[in-house]
C-alpha cells in the first residue's frame, strides 16, 4: 500500500495527541497513532516509556487528560465497559487471567459484553482452534495453568468479545522464546481472520517481525514511525531495542 | 438483650431419657440456628468485602433498616409477613444501593486506597443508627407475633421451636439462592472474577458500578433477612446493627472475603454460642466467642478458607 493511499483511507483506530498524567508526573504527551483496518501495528520501546499507559487510556481504565481516540468515527468513552461494548478489547500486561475461575468461565467472561449472543458458543471453538491446549484445559482453573497458557487464555478472553481491534500488552512478558514463537504465530493468524490488532512490546525484534508498521515510543513520546522492515533495519533502533547489530558492537548482546 | 430463645431446656425433656443428650441436641439446634442468622449477616459483609477489598461497618444498619421496614409494613398497613418481608428485603436493598452511591463511589472514583472506605463506612453506620433513633425512637419494639414460635419435637430427641427451624430453613433457602445466583447467572460469573479482580473484571466490558450496585442489593437484601429473624428473636432497637460484629468475626474465622468462610464460620460461631449457653452459662458466650476469634488469628490468621492477602483493611 502506498503512502498517498494510506493517508486518504480512513483509520479504523485513531488516537490524536493524547496526554495521560499520574499526579505530577507526565506519562504520555501528544501520542497520536492510526491503525487501519487489517493491520498489525506494534508499539516498541523500552520499560517505562508509556507503552501500557497508551492501552489503559485507550480502553479508559486511566483518566485521558488531553486528546481523543476514534474508532471509525466513533469518539471511544471514557468509560472502559463503553470502550469493550464500541468494540476493542485488551489483552493485559501479566496476563490478569481469572485465576480462581475455569478456562471456560474466564472465556464467558471476554463474551461478557454479548449478552445471550447464540454465536458466542461458535466463538469458543474458534478461540479453541487457535489455542487448541485450552481445549485440554477447559474445566481446570486459570490459576493452575503455565504462564503461556494464561496469554493464550488472556488472548483468548479478549478475542471472545469479538473485537474490531484487539489490543495486546507485552503477550511476551516472561514467557520462553519457544512459546512466544508459537504465540506469535497464532496472532498472525488471528489477523488473517480479520482481526486488526495493535500491540507494545518490549521485545522489539519479534514485534516487527510480527506486525506491518510500527512506532517507538520513548519517555511519553512517538519519536519514530515507519513500515516494520524499514524500523528493524534501521541503525539507531538496532542499537537502542535490537541489539547486537550495531556496527560498532556499542550496545550489548544481553539487549537481544 | 432482653430474650434469648433457646437458652433454657424445658421442663418436658428433663423427665425423659439422658438430659445431657436433649440438651445436646437442642443447643445443636439453637446454635445452627443462630448461625445460619450469623451467615446471612456475614456472606453480605463478606461479598461486599471481596469486591472493594474493606470491611463495611454500615452492614449492621442494613440488617436495622430491613427490621424497621418489616416492623412499619407489619404495624401500619397490616399486610402479612410474606409481602412485608418482601418488602423489607427490596427496601434494605435499596437503602444498601444508596449507601455506595452516597458515601462509597464518591470516594472510589478519586482514589484507591480503601481505608477511606472503612471510615466512611463507620460514619454511615453512625448515621443510619441516628436516623432511626431520630425517626423512630430509642425504645426497643417487639415485631408482632408473625413467625411462630412454638415448640416442636425434634424427632423424639428434644424439642425446639418452630421459630428456630424456621430461621434455619430461611437461612439456607436465601443463601442456596444466592449460590445459583453466582454460579449460574452472567451477573453472578461477572461478581466472582470482580472478587478476585475487580480492575480486569471491569476490562472484560463490565459496568463495575451497576456490578458493585448489585452486590450492595444482595448484602442488603441478606442483611434484611438477617434483621428480620434477629428482631424476632431478640427485639427491634436502632443499636441492634451492633450484633453484625459477631457476622465480622464469623466471617474472619471464616476466612475474609471468602462465603463458604462466612457460612462455615458463622455456624461454628452459632454453635460455641448456644454450647456455651446450654453447658456452662449463658454469661460466657460474648467471651467464648471473642477467644474463637483470638485463638483463630494467632493459629491461622487468614481463617479457615482464607487466602493471604496483604494490604486489605
Amino acid at each position: 500500500m502506498s503512502d498517498a493511499v494510506m493517508n486518504e483511507k480512513k483509520a479504523l483506530l485513531e488516537v490524536h495527541d493524547l496526554h495521560v498524567s499520574y499526579g505530577a508526573i507526565k506519562a504520555l504527551s501528544g501520542v497520536s497513532l492510526k491503525v487501519f483496518e487489517g493491520e498489525i501495528v506494534s508499539v516498541i520501546g523500552s520499560n517505562g516509556a508509556g507503552k501500557s499507559t497508551l492501552m489503559n487510556a485507550i480502553m479508559g481504565m486511566v483518566r485521558r487528560e488531553k486528546g481523543e481516540i476514534l474508532l471509525g468515527d466513533v469518539k471511544l468513552d471514557s468509560r472502559s465497559f463503553r470502550v469493550v461494548q464500541q468494540g476493542i478489547s485488551l489483552s493485559p500486561e501479566g496476563r490478569k487471567v481469572f485465576a480462581p475461575l475455569t478456562v471456560l468461565e474466564n472465556l464467558k467472561m471476554g463474551a461478557f459484553p454479548r449478552g445471550n449472543d447464540s454465536k458466542v458458543e461458535e466463538d469458543y471453538e474458534w478461540v479453541f482452534s487457535l489455542f487448541p491446549r485450552l481445549k485440554e484445559r477447559i474445566s481446570q482453573y486459570a490459576g493452575t495453568l503455565s504462564g503461556g497458557e494464561q496469554q493464550m487464555l488472556a488472548i483468548g478472553r479478549a478475542l471472545m468479545s469479538r473485537p474490531k481491534v484487539l489490543l495486546l500488552d507485552e503477550p511476551s512478558l516472561g514467557l520462553a522464546p519457544i512459546i512466544i514463537k508459537d504465540i506469535f504465530k497464532e496472532l498472525r493468524r488471528i489477523n488473517n481472520e480479520g482481526v486488526t490488532i495493535l500491540l507494545v512490546e518490549q521485545n522489539a525484534r519479534q514485534a516487527l517481525l510480527l506486525s506491518n508498521r510500527g512506532y517507538v515510543i520513548q519517555t511519553g513520546r512517538l519519536v519514530t514511525e515507519g513500515p516494520s522492515e524499514e524500523l528493524l533495519a534501521n541503525a539507531d533502533i538496532k542499537a537502542a531495542y535490537l541489539g547486537g547489530g550495531h556496527a560498532k558492537g556499542k550496545t550489548t548482546q544481553a539487549l537481544a | 438483650m432482653t430474650r434469648v430463645g433457646g437458652d433454657r431446656l424445658p421442663s418436658s425433656i428433663r423427665e425423659r431419657g439422658d438430659p445431657y443428650l436433649a440438651t445436646l441436641i437442642q443447643q445443636i439446634i439453637n446454635g445452627l440456628s443462630l448461625g445460619s442468622v450469623y451467615a446471612l449477616i456475614a456472606v453480605g459483609y463478606s461479598l461486599v468485602y471481596s469486591v472493594l477489598l474493606f470491611s463495611n461497618f454500615a452492614h449492621g444498619g442494613f440488617l436495622v433498616i430491613g427490621g424497621y421496614i418489616c416492623y412499619a409494613a407489619l404495624r401500619t398497613f397490616n399486610i402479612g409477613i410474606w409481602m412485608a418481608g418482601a418488602l423489607s428485603l427490596v427496601g434494605a436493598g435499596a437503602a444498601a444501593i444508596l449507601t455506595e452511591r452516597l458515601a462509597y463511589r464518591p470516594i472510589r472514583e478519586r482514589t484507591n486506597v480503601t481505608l477511606y472506605l472503612l471510615i466512611a463506612s463507620m460514619g454511615m453506620s453512625i448515621v443510619i443508627e441516628n436516623i432511626f433513633v431520630i425517626v423512630a425512637g430509642g425504645r426497643f419494639r417487639a415485631l408482632p407475633p408473625v413467625i411462630p414460635t412454638t415448640p416442636v419435637n425434634f424427632f423424639g430427641l428434644a424439642t425446639t421451636s418452630a421459630f428456630d427451624l424456621l430461621s434455619l430453613v430461611s437461612a439456607v433457602v436465601f443463601l442456596g439462592a444466592l449460590q445459583l445466583f453466582l454460579s449460574k447467572t452472567r451477573w453472578g460469573l461477572a461478581i466472582r472474577a470482580a472478587a478476585y479482580d475487580l480492575r480486569t473484571a471491569g476490562l472484560m466490558g463490565v459496568n463495575v458500578n451497576r456490578l458493585i450496585s448489585i452486590v450492595f442489593f444482595v448484602a442488603g437484601a441478606l442483611a434484611a433477612v438477617g434483621g428480620i429473624f434477629l428482631s424476632v428473636r431478640y427485639t427491634l432497637y436502632p443499636q441492634l446493627g451492633a450484633i453484625t460484629i459477631k457476622a465480622f468475626v464469623a466471617a474472619v474465622i471464616g476466612g475474609l472475603g471468602s462465603l463458604p468462610g462466612a457460612v462455615v464460620g458463622s455456624l461454628i460461631l452459632g454453635l460455641a454460642e448456644m454450647l456455651t449457653a446450654g453447658f456452662i452459662s449463658s454469661q460466657m458466650r460474648d467471651l467464648v466467642v471473642f477467644s474463637l476469634l483470638v485463638v483463630t488469628l494467632l493459629v491461622k490468621p487468614t481463617g479457615l478458607f482464607g487466602k493471604s492477602v496483604s494490604e486489605k483493611v
